[in-house]
């Protein structure tokens, strides 16, 4: 196994480039580091371009005419085309966190559904839940001169479909949510466990966007939006952080799962 | 012989086999697709793509083409299945990277159906609007030429597992890893068509178009070769040691 061969030499301290190509080739749990370090590349390039490129976060209003909607895409459009295109080639990358995440699940001392549950659900998310929002948005950037109709169709399904998909994550932090409460050896701390239901709940909240157009509850409103935001902001930030100390608390001579597995 | 799983039928080949028959109804109905045998131009008008469609001659071939597309292009899962497989057998501490490829594997046949049922809607109803038609057509080609995620991030992943294969003999030599990063990186123009609607970056040009379906075509010719190599070496090599770890995949 590659972990005997690391013991003997330390990584060279010279400079930042040495060192990485001295854990990619050396370090015993650089399988787990790769996924984990994609893992915070995709979230970036997430916010860069949801937040900053596309504009498409926070999202406009639900209550725009498709007078202001055609406006709204000549206004992004540049934005949304090239936005949209780098998560057309690398938004699915994202799966390297499911399958962080369902690996964390194959530590613990509940059964595998539990991890290929996790893994199916969230392997289709990104359709409905991200890339058809990008289609649509992109669909009604190409040609600013189309029907106000059409264009204010292409936007409801747009920010519909991303606010709107809603059974993946609800279901999938509840599978976590419970393994995590069951686990016996101790993989994630068991706040976090109930912090999943809380993200779960989120999930029910946002049901709303599909019926309100203006006020709390639609899709850009303080509930239906910004509480839901502000609990995916942490809900992230601590998987993140929990997930990186599970893989520094592994101790690759004992705990690691073989891939045969 | 009779406790060894990898000798006795186990349809692995049937699988691996299945993929040249997939690939050769693909490779007729691509012929007989008229947008795909000379790519439609995102420059039509509405009335001009509404016309294309209803077309006494071409009506007939998008349903058909596209009703065959739909029941065959996911006929490559069996075939990524397979090389998930393969994966399985390479000296990794963790499972991680076979489980990012099981995430990606479905996912660019899926969207290729998507586009397929948009294609199908675009021509269901010769009397819609053509404006509506032309966003249906739209719709179609952009879910088809810029999806190309799933296969650059399975690629990637794959890459990735095969180099950190550290055995005397790995599952596959380094150039596969080698190539399956060249092969997404021909893909990535695709993604930024909608920037464009003439020259070679458009839906029907020759990066987003040309380029694109090349590597994709080129990247199962090989991977249909290298793996079925795999396949063939690791049966026989089951065959004179009679324990095997082939078991179900996670």
């Amino acid at each position: 196994m590659s972990a005997s061969q690391n013991v003997a030499a330390a990584p060279p301290t010279r400079s930042k480039l040495q060192k990485l190509i001295w854990n990619f080739h050396n370090n015993p749990k650089r399988e787990l580091w790769i996924a984990w370090y994609t893992i915070i590349v995709f979230y970036n390039i997430f916010g860069i371009v949801f937040f900053g490129i596309t504009r498409t976060q926070p999202p406009p209003p639900a209550s725009l005419t498709p007078r202001e909607i055609v406006e709204w895409f000549a206004d992004n459009r540049m934005g949304l085309l090239v936005g949209f295109g780098v998560i057309f080639f690398m938004g699915p990358i994202v799966t390297a966190s499911t399958a962080l995440i369902a690996y964390s699940m194959r530590r613990m001392s509940v059964s595998p559904a539990f991890a290929h549950t996790y893994l199916i659900l969230y392997s289709l998310a990104a359709v409905p839940g991200m890339l058809l929002t990008c289609i649509v948005l992109v669909v009604g950037a190409m040609r600013p001169d189309r029907d106000p109709q059409l264009m204010a169709t292409l936007y409801d399904m747009g920010f519909l479909a991303f606010s709107g998909t809603m059974g993946i994550f609800l279901i999938g932090s509840v599978i976590w949510a419970v393994a995590i409460l069951l686990d016996k050896n101790n993989i994630l701390p068991k706040w976090f466990g109930y912090f999943n239901v809380c993200n779960a709940l989120t999930e029910v909240v946002v049901a709303t966007c599909c019926i309100y157009k203006e006020g709390p509850f639609a899709w850009d409103g303080e509930i239906a939006f910004y509480i839901n935001l502000v609990v995916f902001g942490i809900y992230t930030g601590c998987f993140i952080t929990y997930l990186k100390a599970m893989i520094e608390k592994e101790d690759p001579q004992v705990d690691y799962l073989p891939n045969k597995v | 012989m009779s406790n060894n799983r990898n000798s006795s039928i186990n349809g692995e080949l049937l699988l691996l086999w299945s993929l040249p028959v997939v690939v050769f109804i693909w490779f007729v109905s691509y012929l007989a697709f008229p947008g795909f045998a000379e790519p439609m131009s995102p420059q039509m008008t509405p009335q001009e793509v509404s016309a294309y469609y209803f077309d006494s001659k071409n009506l007939p071939q998008i349903r058909y083409s596209m009703i065959v597309f739909n029941w065959f292009a996911v006929g490559l899962v069996p075939f990524l299945a397979l090389i998930a497989m393969q994966m399985k057998r390479m000296e990794h501490q963790t499972p991680i990277f076979r489980y990012c490829f099981f995430g990606c594997i479905a996912g660019g046949p899926t969207l290729f159906t998507v586009a397929d049922l948009f294609w199908l809607i675009a021509a269901f109803r010769p009397d819609r609007d053509p404006a509506i038609v032309q966003m249906l057509n739209d719709l179609a080609w952009i879910t088809f030429t810029c999806q190309v995620g799933y296969l650059v991030s399975q690629n990637i992943f794959l890459a990735v597992a095969i180099y950190l294969d550290r055995q005397a003999k790995p599952v596959f030599p380094s150039w596969v890893g080698h190539f399956n990063l060249l092969t997404a990186a021909a893909m990535i123009p695709a993604a930024f068509a909608p920037l464009f609607k003439t020259g070679p970056m458009a839906w029907d040009g020759a990066l987003s178009f040309g380029l694109k379906n090349l590597s994709i075509g080129l990247w199962i010719v090989v991977m249909l070769i290298v793996v079925g190599r795999a396949v063939y070496k690791n049966r026989a090599n089951h065959c004179s040691a009679p324990k095997s770890d082939n078991g179900v995949a996670a």
